[in-house]
This record gives structure tokens, sequence and C-alpha cells, in this order.
């Protein structure tokens, strides 16, 4: 095993040193570990050669001379191969760092690591000092976090298990396009293919694994996809006047465009994405918070809660 | 923690990444590098000796790298073409340019100087991944709370919190002796000693407005009173939206058929609950709440009417 890594790092060496193609019979005179006969060195520089790619390591094949198109040449293009993130500071180091420490533990721990590394690497002390102390940090989503992000790097298919809204176990494959999370939930979106249309899912909805297609079929994603300004323009927002009580009703506070006092009420107004949601959280707050307007609000509130009466009589 | 990486691709990976990290830390203790790269020290050595076979063509002492180790010390040499250090992958990218996210947001407000330059980290990021779509984390606690929780447990000193209770709806300073942190259903809370109430108790970390560390002095944890409420054990019947209703109250989705036994701490919570719940929730028992979720209900109904 460790022939055949000193043989990858040599041909990286090798061809990275170099300043022109290296053809395959150079290769194989030069660069130590091509032994045995011609077809044998053949498979093992093929498979060599994928290794390499699959570490992310770009081997470019040309032609050393445009003239005679007789051999393909092959180099590393040292450009390719190289962290460059332009003129970078500690304090920029640092913040790097921060933003990789965030993963401590949780799903892409591994990759934040290998990038702080390479971070560590470029010879720039990190001026943590200069940032204020703060510790962000990512809360634990799904165990197979990791597949989706390899997913989408490989633009690969993935498929997973996954509870509708009514518990049932569904089977879904998508195009995974990308992942964010917003107040402690973690969501996927991509193209699901059985419904080819756009879907979201919450990862702590995934049942069971998360398993990556070997057929590598690509996609493309959509140029500037972002999963939240999807979801903004999935529904038309609407503008709600609501009565709270003094000094309750902190959620729907929150997101109040305008607060009048009127004595022992506030009257407030605001947006809302969802009327489902938005009743919900109107609700939550029991007689503290008062539906005015709209109209069609305050018919579906009583009729949830006649629901609600009518179950427990 | 460590999780050496034996596969011949995952350790040429490490190799390639050995030679740039030890270009820019020469003299570095080899104990310290084995735990940078997460492997035992036996590991490492295997690695060094194989790096020292590696170097450009003609492999005499001239062009072969120049590695020491055998003090307990590392140094390398005559590794020019590998000492820069690998452009970062896509997955990589990803780890970063989420993280940079939750590090922007918890940014104090007014550090717009530091917020500035994340950002632009950010767009080289992003113009470096091959991935076109926009990876973003919107975190739950701003990472200025979290700082304070952290040193606070570290250092065993009591804090005082805002803190916005939802099931009572109420913001209320509180000071706590924090103990531990812990992650229940997809959130985070801090458990501690409520000093006010003279009891454990726990807040889950996205409801904590702000926090700021008490004095030097090393409280002790108080004595408990024990008015640790029990739990209250209540029987839910889901009519529609099943999924929104396990989910909302906890209940474990492989025991669920039609109803579930649940155990809450508190009645507040239960009556609201079921009341957000819309009509998908009912509770079958106890009966003390059933009647009490009925008025509820009917009393904000009859509000509606004469409102």
């Amino acid at each position: 095993m460790s022939r055949k890594i000193e043989r990858l790092i040599n041909l990286t060496i090798a061809l990275l040193a170099t300043k022109r193609y290296l053809t395959k019979s150079e290769i194989f005179r030069s660069v130590e570990g091509y032994e045995g006969s011609e077809e044998t060195k053949e498979r093992m520089f093929e498979r060599d050669k994928d290794d390499l790619r699959n570490l992310g390591v770009a081997i470019e094949v040309g032609s050393f001379d445009p003239v005679f198109e007789d051999e393909a040449g092959y180099r590393i293009k040292p450009e390719k191969y190289s962290l460059d993130l332009g003129e970078i500071s500690g304090v920029q180091i640092a913040l790097l760092s921060l933003a990789a420490e965030a993963w401590r533990g949780a799903a892409l721990d591994t990759s934040a690591h290998s990038a702080l590394t390479k971070l560590r690497s470029v010879g720039v002390e990190s001026d943590l000092d200069a940032l204020p102390a703060i510790a962000p940090r990512f809360n634990a989503a799904h165990k197979d976090f990791q597949i989706i992000t390899s997913a989408i790097s490989k633009r690969a298919r993935i498929s997973f298990t996954y509870v509708s809204p009514t518990l049932e176990l569904q089977l879904r494959t998508i195009e995974p396009y990308a992942i964010a999370t917003k107040a402690s939930f973690w969501y996927l979106a991509g193209n699901d293919l059985e419904k080819s249309e756009l879907r979201t899912f919450r990862l702590d909805r995934i049942d069971g694994d998360i398993s990556i297609s070997k057929d590598l079929q690509k996609y493309e994603i959509p140029n500037g996809f972002d999963l939240f300004s999807q979801f903004e323009n999935q529904e038309l927002v609407g503008i709600a006047t609501v009565d709270v009580r003094k000094g309750k009703a902190q959620l729907l506070r929150t997101h109040a465009l305008s607060t009048v006092d009127m004595g022992e009420w506030d009257r407030i107004t605001t947006s809302y994405i969802s009327s489902q949601r938005f009743i919900e959280l109107v609700l939550w707050h029991g007689d503290d918070a008062l539906i005015i307007e709209p109209q069609d609000l305050r018919k579906e509130i009583v009729a949830k809660l006649t629901e609600i009466v009518a179950h427990h009589v | 923690m460590s999780k050496p990486t034996q596969t011949p691709l995952g350790r040429t990976a490490r190799l390639l990444d050995l030679v740039p990290f030890l270009a820019t830390h020469q003299g570095i203790e080899l104990k310290a590098l084995s735990e940078n790269f997460e492997v035992t020290d036996a590991q490492m050595v295997a690695d060094l000796t194989t790096l020292w076979m590696c170097g450009l063509p003609g492999y005499t002492p001239l062009e072969l790298m120049d590695l020491s180790f055998e003090s307990g010390f590392v140094t390398i040499h005559n590794a020019e073409t590998l000492s820069h250090p690998r452009a970062l992958s896509d997955e990589e990218i990803i780890a970063l340019l989420l993280g940079l996210d939750v590090v922007i947001a918890s940014l104090p407000s007014d550090r717009s100087d530091l917020k500035l330059i994340a950002l632009d980290l950010v767009e080289r990021l992003s113009t470096r991944s091959s991935i076109p779509s926009k990876m973003s984390a919107v975190p739950a606690t701003p990472g200025s709370v979290r700082a304070i929780i952290e040193s606070s447990l570290l250092e065993k000193r009591a804090m005082e919190i805002l803190y916005h209770s939802s099931y009572s709806d109420e913001i209320s300073r509180r000071v706590v002796t924090p103990i531990e942190l812990r992650e229940e259903n997809g959130f985070e809370y801090l458990w501690g000693v409520c000093q006010s109430a003279h009891a454990l108790r726990s807040f889950r970390l996205d409801r904590i407005q702000e926090a700021a560390s008490k004095s030097n002095v090393a409280e002790a944890i108080p004595a408990l009173t024990n008015d640790q409420s029990h739990g209250i054990s209540y029987t839910i019947h889901a009519h529609s939206r099943p999924r929104e209703v396990i989910e909302r109250f906890a209940i474990d989705k492989e025991e669920f058929t039609e109803k579930a036994r649940v155990v809450s701490f508190s009645h507040e919570w239960i009556k609201r609950s079921v009341l957000a719940s819309a009509g998908s929730a009912e509770v079958v028992e106890p009966a003390t709440i059933r009647s009490e979720i009925r008025s509820s209900a009917q009393l904000i109904l009859d509000r509606y009417e004469t409102n």
C-alpha cells in the first residue's frame, strides 16, 4: 500500500514540476514505481489518474507539440493545484478558523478540519485576538449530512425515506441543489425526480440512511439558487391586524410592523407567509391575541376554535 | 477523536497536506503534528517515512525531500514543489461558507468592519467553488450569547440572562448557575440552577436573548428546593396532520398509532400546544386538562363574536 502512495505522490510532484506536458512514456521512464509489462503500467497509470482526480487534483491532458498530434501529454498546473484566496491577512485567517471551528463535533467536522489545515499552511499567523469572543456552533443535523454535501459537490443523485405529513414513509430520489439552516432546522432542496419539481426537505424528517447514487448521471444546479428565497416566493405574504394584550404575545410582537397603544391592549400589524402557520402562532397566545383583520383569517381561526371545542366536549 | 484515514487515497491526501503544513511549521513537535492531523504518533512516523522516499524524478538525495524527525521535532527541506497548500475542495468550501454565515450573524453590531471582511471572504470562496447555488446558515443562537454561556460553564460562574419563556409568554431576567449544555429534539438547552426559583431549570438557547457573566466570585450551586414539578402524563389523539402532532408533542414516531401517552412538565405548555395545533390534536385525558382547553377555546370564541 505504501508503494502505491509513494507512486501517487511522486507522480503529483513530477506533473507539478514540469513546465510542459509529459508523455506517458516519459512518465513511465522517469517516475518511480511504474514497473511490469507495458499493459500493467498502462493500467496502473489510468488508475492513478482517477485516484488523483478523486482527490481534487486536476490533471490536464494536452499535446506538447501541436504540430505532431501523436501522443497526449499530462501535467498539473500549479495555479489549479494550489490554494489561492488572494492576499490574505491574519484577521481573515482567524475568521475562517472560527467558521471551521463552528463545525467541531458536528456534521461537517472532517471537511472543516481539512480546510483548516490548508489555511494554517498558508503561512499567515491567525490573528484571533482581533476578534471579539464569539463561539458560533452548529447543532447536529442528520448523521448522513456529509453524504449530502459530497453529492452536491459531485452532482450525484441521493435517495432517502421521507416522513410525509400523514406519517407515510416515502422513498424520494432527488438531485440535491443546496443545504441551509434556519432556526435550528436543516433544509435540503433539490429536484425531486418523481415529482419532477423543486422540493425542500427538512433533514430531521428523513428516516434512516441517505444513499448516494453510483450512477453518475450529472445534472446542473441552477445558477444562484437560494433555498430561502425559494421559500419566500412560495406563497403571497399577507398583512394582518392583531390585538395583543399589554406585556404579552412576545412572539407576535417581534414581527410587528406597527404598534398602536390602546390601553389594556396594543393593536399591531404584522406580515405572514402562511395563514395556517399564522393562525397556529396566534392560537398559541390563547386569549392574549385576537385577529382583527383580514376577515378570512378571522373566519378560519373561528372555525379552528370551534373544532377544538368540539374535540374536547 | 482520532479518525485515521487509512485508505490509500486518504493517506495520499494527508501526505500532500502534510508537506505545506510542515513547511510553515518547521520544528513542530511530532506529538502536536499527529494531533493536528488526528492520527497516532506511530501513524505519523509511518507517513513521514513514506514522504521521505518521495521527490522529483531522479530520486537521488538531491531530488528527494529531506525530512528529519528522529529528535521528536519535525523539519522538512527540499520540498518546494509541494509546499503550497492544495486548493480547497467543494466540500471544504461548503463547510467554510456555512461557517462564515454563522460567524457573521454572531458578530456584535458595532463590528461592521469584521462583517465586511467576512462578506468579502464569502465572495472569494464562492467564486472558487464549482457549486452555483447558495448555502446559507441562520444560527439559532447568537454566537455572542453562546460565548458567554461557554465561558461561564467553564469557569463555573453564575450568569444573568434575559430569557423569553415561550409557555408563560414572559421575558424575565434570571440569575443562573450553569451546569451543562444538552441537545434535545434538535434544540440546545442550558441546564442550570435558577437562583430566583432555587431549582433546576432548562433554558432553550435560542430563547436566551442576552447573557452576562456575574462577578468573579465562584458561587456555589445553591441548595435546591425540591419544587421540581412532577411530570404531567396525558394522552394525545391526532385528528389530522399527524406529523405536525408528533413533532409538536415530541412523540416517538415508532410508538405512534393514533394516540400516544406523553409526559410534559407544564399545564400551560400542554394547553398552548393543543390550541396551536388548530384542531389536529385532542387531549383525551386527564379530564381536567380537557375541560381547561375547552373553556379556553370557548372564551376566545366568545371574544371573536363580541369583537
